[in-house]
C-alpha cells in the first residue's frame, strides 16, 4: 500500500469513529424531540420508532391545561433580568478594579474572587431564611439578586484581564475632550468590550436558564416556579404521562438550540477565554 | 516615533495625579453595587451557614440553639453521612478520569478528522448547554426497565438477558449517574482541550513523524505532556463540578436506591429541607466547602508542577 492510500484509510478510520461517537453523543437529544411528537401509547409502545404524524396534543395540554405557560414567563424573566442586571454593574466593577489598581481595589477583586470557591449549597439554608427577612421571599427578586451575586467573581475576573489589553490613550484622549468617567465607561471602554460581554450573557444566561435548586428553593410553593422546577414535578405528578413531560423538556431545549446554533462562537471563545485566564 | 511616544508618556505624567484623584471618587462607585449584592448574597449567607453549623436549628422555629460542636461528632459518627461521603468520592474520582478521558479522545478526534470538524464539536459540546433535570429525565427515559431504549436494544440483538431495572439496581444506579453525566459534561472540557491542542506547534509532531515517532508515540511524548495546562484547568473544574452535583441525581434515583447514590450535595438538600434539620444540613455544607477549597489548593498546586513551559 502507498503512503498516501495508508493516510486515506487512517482519515477515513479516524472519520468514521468520531461519527459514530457523535451518533451515540447527539441520540439523547434526539430522542428527546423526537418522542415529544408522540402520543404516550406510541412511545410505550416503541419508543425508537419514528413519530407516525406530529402529534402536538401534549404541547396543547401544557400551554392550556397547566401552569406551564406562566413557568415560561418565569423563566424568561429571570433569565432576561438577571443577566441585564449582571452586565449593568459586573464589568464597571471589573474596570474599576483593574484601572485604579490601589491596595483595596486587589484587596476587593480578591475578597470577589474567594466567592467562585463558594459552593451554592454552603450558603442555601440561610439565604432561604435572609430572603424571607428582606421580604424578597416570594417574588422574582430574591433569584435575580442570587444570579448578580453568584455571577461577580468570575466577571469580574473574565472583565479585568481583558481591560488590562485596552490601551489607556483612548480614555486619556476621551477625557481631554471633557468626558466624565461614567461616560468614558459606558460610551467608550463598554462597546471594546462586546466579545467578554456576549461570552458572560450567554454562558450565565444558560447557566440560569437552566438552574434548579435555587429555584425550587426559594420560589414558594403552591405557584408556578420555572420550566425547570415545573418539569421535575411533572416528572412526580404525571409519572405515568411521558408525552406531556417530554413535551415540556423540548421546549427547554429548543430554544437552547436556537441560540447556541446562532452565537456558537461566543460559547466557545468564552469557555476558552475563562479557562485559559482561570 | 520614539518621539511620539516620549511626548506621550510626558502627557501621561502631567496627567496622571489628576487622573488618580479622580478615580479615588469614581473606582468606589464603579465597584460598590457589586459589592453590596457580592457581600449581602453570598457573603452575609456563607457566615449564616457557619453560624447555624453549630446549633440544632430546625429552619422554622425561633429556637436556635448554641449546640457546639455536636453536628460535627455527629457527622463524623453518622453511618448515612459516611455512606454518602463514600458515594461523593467514588462518583467524583470517576467522574474527574473519565470526563477528562473522554474530553481528551474527543479533541484529539476533532482536531485530527477532516470532514465537517465544527458540526463534530458542536455535537460534542451541545449536551453541556442543557439542563441537568431536563437530560437526566431523559437518560431515565431511556435506561427504564418497561419502555426504556437501552433495554429495547439489547433485546433486539439477542441480550435480552441483560435487561435490568439499571437505576433501581444498586449495582448499575451509580454507573448510570456516571455515564450520563460523562455524556453531559466531556464537550465542555473537551473545549478547553481543544484550545490547548491549537497552541501546540505543529513543527514538534512533523519533527518527530521525520524521526520515525507513530501516532501513538507522538500523543505520549508531545501531545500528552503539553497538554498539561490545559488538564490543570479542566481537572481542578471537573472535580469542582462533579462535588457539586445534584440535578441528575435528584431526578434519576432521588438518592436511591436505599442510600446508593446519595452524595454529599443530596444529603444537604434531604436533611436541611426534607428532614429540617438545617442546622446539621449548614455542618454538611461545611464539609463541602472545605472540600471544595482543599481541592482547589492541592490541585493547582501538585498540577502546576507537571506543567511543560513554552
Amino acid at each position: 500500500m502507498t503512503i498516501q492510500a495508508k493516510k486515506r484509510w487512517g482519515e477515513v478510520i479516524l472519520f468514521a469513529i468520531t461519527l459514530i461517537l457523535a451518533v451515540i453523543f447527539f441520540f439523547p437529544i434526539f430522542f428527546n424531540l423526537m418522542s415529544a411528537f408522540k402520543s404516550n401509547a406510541e412511545i410505550m409502545r416503541d419508543a425508537l420508532a419514528f413519530p407516525k404524524g406530529l402529534y402536538l396534543e401534549s404541547f396543547k395540554y401544557l400551554l392550556t391545561e397547566t401552569n406551564f405557560p406562566q413557568a415560561i414567563g418565569n423563566s424568561l424573566i429571570l433569565t432576561v433580568v438577571s443577566i441585564a442586571a449582571q452586565v449593568l454593574i459586573i464589568p464597571m466593577a471589573g474596570y474599576a478594579i483593574e484601572r485604579r489598581n490601589a491596595k483595596w481595589t486587589q484587596a476587593v477583586f480578591l475578597y470577589f474572587l474567594a466567592g467562585m470557591m463558594i459552593p451554592f449549597q454552603a450558603y442555601m439554608i440561610p439565604l432561604f431564611k435572609e430572603l424571607k427577612v428582606l421580604g424578597m421571599y416570594g417574588s422574582l427578586v430574591g433569584p435575580i439578586c442570587v444570579y448578580v451575586a453568584g455571577a461577580v467573581g468570575f466577571g469580574c475576573l473574565l472583565y479585568t484581564s481583558f481591560v488590562k489589553g485596552i490601551p489607556r490613550e483612548i480614555e486619556e484622549a476621551a477625557e481631554i475632550d471633557g468626558c466624565n468617567q461614567y461616560g468614558i465607561f459606558w460610551k467608550i471602554v463598554f462597546p471594546l468590550l462586546g466579545p467578554v460581554t456576549a461570552s458572560m450573557v450567554v454562558l450565565n444566561g444558560l447557566g440560569i436558564w437552566n438552574d434548579f435548586l435555587m429555584p425550587m428553593l426559594v420560589l414558594p410553593s403552591g405557584h408556578p416556579k420555572t420550566m425547570v422546577v415545573e418539569i421535575y414535578r411533572y416528572i412526580g405528578e404525571f409519572s405515568s404521562r411521558w408525552d406531556m413531560i417530554f413535551a415540556g423538556t423540548a421546549m427547554s431545549v429548543i430554544p437552547v438550540l436556537i441560540v447556541f446554533i446562532s452565537l456558537q462562537k461566543y460559547f466557545v471563545k468564552g469557555i476558552a477565554s475563562g479557562a485559559t485566564k482561570g | 516615533m520614539s518621539a511620539n511616544l516620549v511626548k506621550a508618556e510626558q502627557t501621561l505624567a502631567v496627567a496622571n495625579p489628576k487622573r488618580k484623584r479622580k478615580w479615588q471618587s469614581y473606582a468606589l462607585l464603579f465597584i460598590l453595587p457589586s459589592f453590596l449584592i457580592y457581600t449581602l448574597f453570598v457573603i452575609v449567607p456563607t457566615a449564616g451557614s457557619i453560624y447555624l453549623s453549630f446549633t440544632s436549628w430546625d429552619g422554622i422555629s425561633e429556637d436556635i440553639r448554641y449546640i457546639g460542636f455536636a453536628n460535627f461528632v455527629e457527622i463524623l459518627q453518622s453511618t448515612r453521612v459516611h455512606n454518602a461521603l463514600k458515594n461523593t468520592l467514588v462518583m467524583t474520582i470517576s467522574l474527574v478520569v473519565l470526563e477528562n478521558v473522554a474530553a481528551i479522545l474527543l479533541a484529539v478526534l476533532v482536531d485530527k478528522v477532516r470532514w465537517f470538524k465544527n458540526l463534530f464539536r458542536s455535537v460534542f459540546y451541545f449536551p453541556t448547554l442543557l439542563s441537568g433535570v431536563v437530560m437526566g429525565f431523559v437518560w431515565a427515559m431511556i435506561l427504564n426497565y418497561n419502555f426504556g431504549v437501552f433495554n429495547q436494544m439489547l433485546d433486539a440483538v439477542g441480550l435480552g438477558s441483560w435487561m435490568v431495572d439499571w437505576l433501581g439496581s444498586p449495582k448499575y444506579a451509580m454507573l448510570a449517574i456516571i455515564l450520563s453525566t460523562v455524556w453531559k459534561g466531556a464537550g465542555y472540557y473537551m473545549i478547553i482541550y481543544l484550545a490547548g491542542l491549537q497552541g501546540i506547534p505543529a513543527e514538534l509532531n512533523e519533527a518527530a513523524s521525520i524521526d520515525g515517532a507513530g501516532g501513538w508515540k507522538q500523543f505520549r511524548h508531545i501531545t500528552f505532556p503539553l497538554l498539561a495546562g490545559s488538564m490543570t484547568v479542566c481537572m481542578v473544574l471537573s472535580m469542582i463540578s462533579a462535588l457539586k452535583i445534584f440535578d441528575q441525581i435528584a431526578v434519576m434515583t432521588d438518592g436511591g436506591p436505599g442510600f446508593e447514590t446519595e452524595t454529599l450535595t443530596y444529603i444537604i438538600y434531604k436533611v436541611g429541607f426534607g428532614e429540617l434539620r438545617q442546622g446539621f444540613g449548614t455542618a454538611l455544607a461545611m464539609v463541602l466547602f472545605l472540600l471544595i477549597l482543599l481541592v482547589t489548593l492541592i490541585q493547582v498546586k501538585f498540577l502546576r508542577k507537571r506543567e511543560v513551559q513554552m
